[in-house]
């Protein structure tokens, strides 16, 4: 199996031309700052800043093309390294990279590569402004590539299902010594529990009732305690058995602190039953109980802001996230899974649905990006523990909403007053997050409730 | 010999539930039922009982924690009654194809509206078609000596299904008497080990898809979905038998002696009787024992003490020793203008070589009473009808004249 590995990554709206990690770079490979020296050159385009610097590319053009075999990646640090010895400086590397990582020096009269400097890449220490990082790319794979898929092949989600996605990686990291409640929605319905006697998951799983997931989970885990097995209780619903129907259940278990890991997949209404309107159902969007017409415009309300009520409920964790921001999921898994051995983890998640959305599949990912990237979406953590809200992703300079609403068609009808309206709301969501983020906030919140 | 003491229902329900051992149990007050829940409570403070108490917010949640409980293997007891056991019926009519053997206690109580929170079988007999069984008592001890043996019955490899002990809102939950509470160590090895989630379990040691859909309008859907009905019928039926076998075990462990499914009264000799249910059949014998006794009339009185399943078998016996009946019912179906267990005893006769006349009498209703006096007149109504007389097409209402 492949490998992530670690990449340069340029952020151009930080970038100012300066010209410093050209330099460096330069000092670092031929202890000159002549820019002829430099691996990394940054071009000016169209007002703004690009980068040309090899990419260490997982399927390399360079590599591929070089006749005398002077280049190849390096498997354990994802390096392509060049082999002066046996290049023949023939420069069809240059040629057939598309990225300009490769190039002629013509003082050295021999190509030349980013090499990432023995692991420590000189141009990232002298940027002043934060336009380079070195990241780690594909890190979830990387950690759990390994781990085993508990969701069977071939389960009916619709094509691009974000709830599919959700509980796939999951159940991946949570493992098999679960039991594992999806009660009626999309998490059932696609297969999870199973049809005619045959199950959709390697591991306990059950149909609650849509009413009734937080207290049978409850049940379970309190027989298990009691008989001193350490079995993980995770709950995967939908925003209606959560914030609706489900909603009592589910208070009354966060109330009793009861140790279990509790996931809403919100996609925002009743899709499995035909997208109908739940209280999740965002202001101005089209439903099926919710229809655009000459009288009604869609929702006249605005969501019920259940992972707050959550954080009220005085939760060992609760935090929004998206599966757009994979690894930002992954490290609230981590700690919702230690949490939920003291108490109720809840960890709502943002799940655009293209079915029920009106968007083509192949645009999950975007939707769920510009969510968070127009703050309609903010992604926070509250750990009782610390006694505040933390933004994991803060975003300071959102993208207009009109940004994310225009990718989705149940906001196709808005007209400039919702949209005005959909804006203050996410604005003013902000700024109460933000009093959150004060421990004596939540504090006083928590007391004074 | 175990000890004996002076309580009332609630509380000889609770020492039911000690000696029973369950290992988890769901409680959320409501009036009759409270003191029971209280007592489990104080039984758990002080150590009687030791099981985990689950005090949940509310009668749909606590019924949803025993499933859970039960699926993981736990042994499991509630108790609730009217507008309680309404809002418990999402979960509560899932239980039995679940095929999970939950015991509750049912302090019955008459269905609101208009508002009461007095006494009547209304709860228990509005829920009588969804696979529960169903029994009823009479008295204190055996409240007492039914909840114990409700384990035994619900847990029966036969059986598998869930269990309600009803008794009296009022009559049985506060009326006090002298009970036998048997020693632990005769009740451990008259309920021997449990074993409850042998069949169908939440257990990452086990796994197992727990309810998947099953139906649709094709493939192996339908039949899979008939097998799984008549299972729980099948379940249903076999109940006749292991409550004849454990209420017999229970005479022979503890001396008592209960009639399991349908108690004959005086029968012998009898040209008639009265059909009861429940804690009304006290004074219903206290009427038939004068009325024979000093007034040479030939009554004699059938108690049902289990309606789920319905025991068709044995009622069909008992009635057809008689030639007429006069049924007293402490509910109303109002589907069919009569006391439900009325109408269940009409069905009865279909099996009977000659059917026989019988009349509907509803009384108790809401809290009241039904004395000696009550059941003259239900003697006098079934002996007309005896005799000839017209059977009335309306039920008549005990409590109708203060």
């Amino acid at each position: 199996m492949g490998k992530g590995y670690k990449t340069i990554a340029f952020y151009p709206q930080r970038c100012d031309g300066c010209q410093k990690c050209v330099e460096a770079c330069s000092e670092f490979h031929a202890g000159s700052t002549d820019p002829v020296h430099s691996r990394i050159k940054v071009v000016e385009a169209g007002g703004a800043f690009g980068l040309a610097l090899c990419r260490q590319c997982g399927e390399p053009q360079c590599v591929m093309n070089c006749p005398a075999g002077a280049l190849e990646k390096d498997t354990e640090t994802g390096v392509i390294k060049w082999d002066r010895d046996r290049c023949v400086n023939c420069h069809i590397c240059t040629l057939a990279c598309p990225y300009a990582g490769i190039t002629y020096n013509v003082v050295s009269e021999e190509v030349m590569k980013c090499d990432f400097c023995e692991g420590d890449p000189a141009c990232v220490k002298a940027c002043p402004l934060g336009a380079l990082e070195l990241k780690r790319g594909a890190e979830i794979f990387n950690e759990w590539a390994e781990l085993e898929d508990l969701v069977v092949p071939g389960i009916s989600a619709c094509l691009g299902c974000n709830s599919e996605l959700v509980l796939r990686h999951t159940l991946r990291r949570v493992g098999s010594n679960v039991v594992v409640a999806t009660p009626p929605g999309c998490m059932a319905g696609v297969g999870t529990v199973g049809v005619n006697g045959k199950t959709g998951v390697k591991a306990p799983v059950f149909h609650p009732l849509l009413t009734n997931t937080a207290a049978m989970l409850a049940g379970a885990k309190r027989y298990y305690k009691r008989i001193g097995r350490d079995v993980t209780m995770i709950a995967f619903g939908g925003d209606g058995g959560t914030a609706d129907v489900g909603f009592q259940s589910l208070s009354g278990a966060a109330e009793r602190g009861e140790q279990m890991i509790y996931i809403c997949v919100d996609n925002e209404g009743y899709m499995n039953t035909g997208v109908q309107r739940s209280s999740t159902t965002p202001y101005g969007a089209w439903t099926s109980t919710t229809p655009v017409g000459t009288v009604l415009r869609g929702k006249s309300r605005d969501a019920k802001p259940m992972p707050l009520l959550m954080v009220m409920h005085n939760c060992e964790y609760v935090a929004t996230a998206s599966t757009a921001f994979m690894e930002d999921y992954y490290r609230k898994l981590e700690k919702a899974i230690e949490a939920a051995r003291r108490g109720m983890a809840y960890i709502h998640v943002f799940s655009p649905c293209p079915t029920g959305w009106r968007f083509p599949p192949s645009k999950l990912i975007e939707v769920g990006r510009k969510a968070v990237q127009t703050n309609i979406v903010p992604l926070w953590e509250y750990e009782n523990r610390v006694g505040r809200i933390r933004f994991t992703h803060p975003v300071e300079n959102p993208l207009p909403v009109a940004e994310y609403l225009s990718l989705i068609g149940k906001f196709r009808h808005l007209d400039e007053e919702q949209i005005a309206h959909i804006q203050a709301q996410t604005q003013r969501k902000i700024e109460v997050l933000k009093k959150f983020t004060s421990e004596q906030t939540t504090t006083t919140l928590h007391h004074a409730a | 010999m175990g000890k004996v003491i002076v309580c009332d229902g609630n509380e000889a329900a609770a020492w039911g539930v000690a000696l029973a051992r369950p290992d988890m149990v769901a409680v959320y007050p409501i009036t009759p039922q409270s003191s029971l829940a209280e007592y489990i409570s104080q039984f758990v403070a002080d150590g009687i009982i030791k099981a985990d108490l689950m005090d949940v917010e509310g009668e749909h949640s606590v019924l949803s924690v025993l499933q859970g409980a039960a699926l993981a293997g736990a042994r499991t007891f509630t108790a609730s009654c009217g507008q309680g056991l309404a809002f418990m019926f999402e979960p509560y009519f899932r239980t039995p194809p679940l095929r999970l053997p939950i015991v509750m206690s049912i302090v019955t109580r008459d269905g609101i509206t208009p508002q009461s929170v007095w006494g009547g079988q209304q709860d228990a007999m509005t829920v009588r078609e969804t696979g529960w069984v169903h029994m009823h008592c009479e008295n204190v001890q055996e409240v007492l000596d039914t909840v114990i043996m409700a384990f035994k019955i619900a847990e029966h490899r036969d059986v598998m299904l869930p269990v309600n002990v009803n008794h009296d809102g009022n009559y049985l939950s506060y009326g006090v008497e002298k009970v036998e509470v048997p020693d632990q160590e005769e009740v451990d090895v008259f309920l021997g080990e449990k074993n409850v989630n042998w069949h169908v379990a939440l257990d990452p040691e086990r796994p197992m898809g727990v309810d998947p859909l099953t139906g649709g309008a094709g493939g192996i859907g339908p039949s899979l979905f008939v097998k799984y009905r008549k299972g729980l019928c099948r379940g249903m039926q076999n109940a006749l038998r292991v409550i004849e076998e454990v209420h017999r075990e229970w005479g022979e462990r503890f001396g008592r002696k209960w009639a399991p499914l349908v108690e004959e009264y005086r029968l012998d000799g009898a040209d008639y009787a009265v059909v009861t249910i429940g804690s009304m059949s006290g004074a219903g014998k206290d009427a038939v024992d004068m009325a024979r006794d000093e007034e040479g009339k030939r009554v004699g009185l059938i108690k049902m003490k289990t309606f789920r399943p319905f025991p068709r078998k044995a009622l069909c016996e008992a009635l057809s020793k008689v030639k007429a009946a006069g049924v007293v019912d402490r509910s109303v179906s109002f589907g069919w203008n009569s006391g439900p267990m009325y109408q269940e005893i009409l069905s009865s006769m279909y099996f009977l070589s000659t059917p026989i006349p019988a009349i509907s009498f509803i009384g108790g209703l809401a809290g009241a009473d039904i004395t000696v006096d009550h059941f003259r007149r239900v003697i006098d109504e079934t002996q007309r009808v005896l005799e000839g007389g017209e059977v009335a097409s309306e039920p008549i209402w005990l409590n109708e004249s203060t």
